[in-house]
């Protein structure tokens, strides 16, 4: 998967045609053979842009700035950045008509171990689901499959698992990487952010981490598109994904098959109910 | 998960883990967060109708079971609580129409998110009790309470200075 010309084409017809002010892509990182977001306003700078399997990153993320909120943007994305892009399109995060998105029918990228990643491998949608311009063939919905890592601690007990879950909390340094990496955390002013309010548990501590971290991963629950952009920001390498994938099973097991960002104006699994939600766990 | 509360040397020994024991006279603390329209009602009612409940749950009461944020349930767990009881009206009752239908997708969310990271799921129950189910809300106490004394204090996540 190399469409690095594809996309320099598109970059420079762009500019020419005063369609953006700013087109966010990947370059090749200096020291090694991952990528870094690159972002530009001169085409002088359009063969540096480069898309691999290394291209990693949600670029949505990029739109979250105010530099970039009310400008003409193109930039390159991924199936699943285009389900977060969709979500801030809904959310009117984004205007419509600011961005013009290069689709890229994703065939999955690779971790830092040189693997095919964990999330793609169990991807439901490669394919842009909003787009302007398409780069590849599509190759449709896949079925959802529940995360490896789920299922392999649902079968652990239940004390091992709040033991295996206590040691991640307690390497949280609480730098909140994880929110300002995720595309749809954009709240200008966060719950998390508080000091003064008495529910807000702010220690550095494994319960203030888990306190934190449950909240957020809440906030996104029925939201969260799985690109993991969390994950490789995070300096501490905590697993979290594996909040956001539980959340993610409860939620298309018991809600209509519900899954975030595939359709238009869906904002997402706690916007709506069904009356026929189960009710079983209610005395 | 035993069915009856293990006692030993005069000790309550935590079905959850059996490193956890407490006195035998151990009472547990239960945080009730009730809606304004049929459960603090219906409390009312049991308490007016002379109906005997345990005395462990604390209540809060709120405008709709749709308040009730996830901060609220971890909040009461990190501190004093051993487990929380969330009640509100019964489906289609809402005195806010469909409160109660956006709650009860977050409730089964949050308490599946929470049992995944540690918490028992019998820590964290909802019911439905309306104004007139006096000797329901009485029963479901109860059954809450039994529930979180068979399962011990709680131990996991707390909070050290609050």
């Amino acid at each position: 998967m190399d469409y690095s010309k594809q996309i320099q084409e598109i970059a420079s017809k762009l500019f020419a045609e005063n369609k953006i002010d700013y087109f966010v892509g990947y370059k090749q990182n200096s020291f090694d053979d991952s990528q870094v977001p690159f972002l530009i306003t001169d085409p002088a700078e359009i063969p540096k842009l480069v898309f691999t399997d290394r291209s990693v990153f949600n670029l949505a993320n990029y739109l979250k700035p105010d530099h970039t909120k009310r400008k003409r943007v193109g930039l390159v994305v991924k199936g699943c950045d285009s389900r977060a892009l969709n979500l801030m399109l809904t959310e009117s995060q984004v205007k419509r008509e600011n961005v013009y998105i290069i689709g890229i029918c994703c065939e999955g990228v690779l971790n830092e171990k040189g693997e095919k990643a964990q999330n793609c491998v169990e991807c439901v949608m490669p394919d842009p689901v909003v787009y302007d311009e398409m780069i590849g063939t599509p190759t449709g919905k896949r079925e959802y499959k529940v995360n490896v890592d789920i299922r392999e601690l649902a079968t652990k007990a239940l004390e091992e698992r709040a033991d295996y879950f206590e040691s991640i909390f307690e390497n949280c340094i609480r730098c909140n990487a994880c929110r300002h990496s995720c595309p749809l955390c954009y709240c200008a002013k966060c719950c998390l952010d508080q000091e003064t309010s008495t529910l807000y548990h702010g220690a550095n501590t494994s319960s203030g981490a888990m306190h934190a971290l449950m909240t957020w991963s809440l906030h996104l629950a029925g939201r969260c598109v799985d690109c993991r952009n969390c994950e490789k920001a995070c300096p501490s390498h905590l697993p979290l994904h594996l909040l956001h994938k539980q959340n993610e099973s409860v939620i298309y097991e018991n809600f209509q098959q519900h899954l975030a960002g595939m359709e238009k104006d869906d904002r997402g699994a706690f916007y709506k109910y069904s009356l026929s939600d189960p009710d079983d766990f209610i005395l | 998960m035993e069915t009856e509360v293990k006692e030993a040397q005069g000790k309550i020994i935590s079905a959850e883990n059996p490193d956890i024991t407490a006195p035998a006279d151990w009472q547990p603390v239960i945080m009730g967060i009730l809606c304004n329209w049929c459960s603090y009602a219906g409390s009312d009612l049991t308490g007016t109708s002379r109906i005997q409940y345990p005395p462990n749950i604390r209540i809060i009461r709120v405008p709709c079971s749709s308040r009730v944020d996830p901060w609220f349930i971890i909040k009461s767990l990190q501190t004093t609580a051993d487990g929380v009881l969330i009640s509100g009206c019964h489906p289609g009752d809402c005195h806010y129409i469909s409160g109660n239908y956006y709650a009860r997708r977050r409730f089964l969310v949050t308490k599946k998110l929470l049992n995944f990271v540690g918490y028992h799921e019998n820590r964290i129950q909802f019911s439905w009790v309306s104004a007139a189910e006096g000797p329901k809300f009485a029963k479901v106490v109860a059954k809450v309470t039994e529930d979180i004394k068979k399962l011990g204090p709680l131990h996991r996540y707390k909070k050290e200075n609050f």
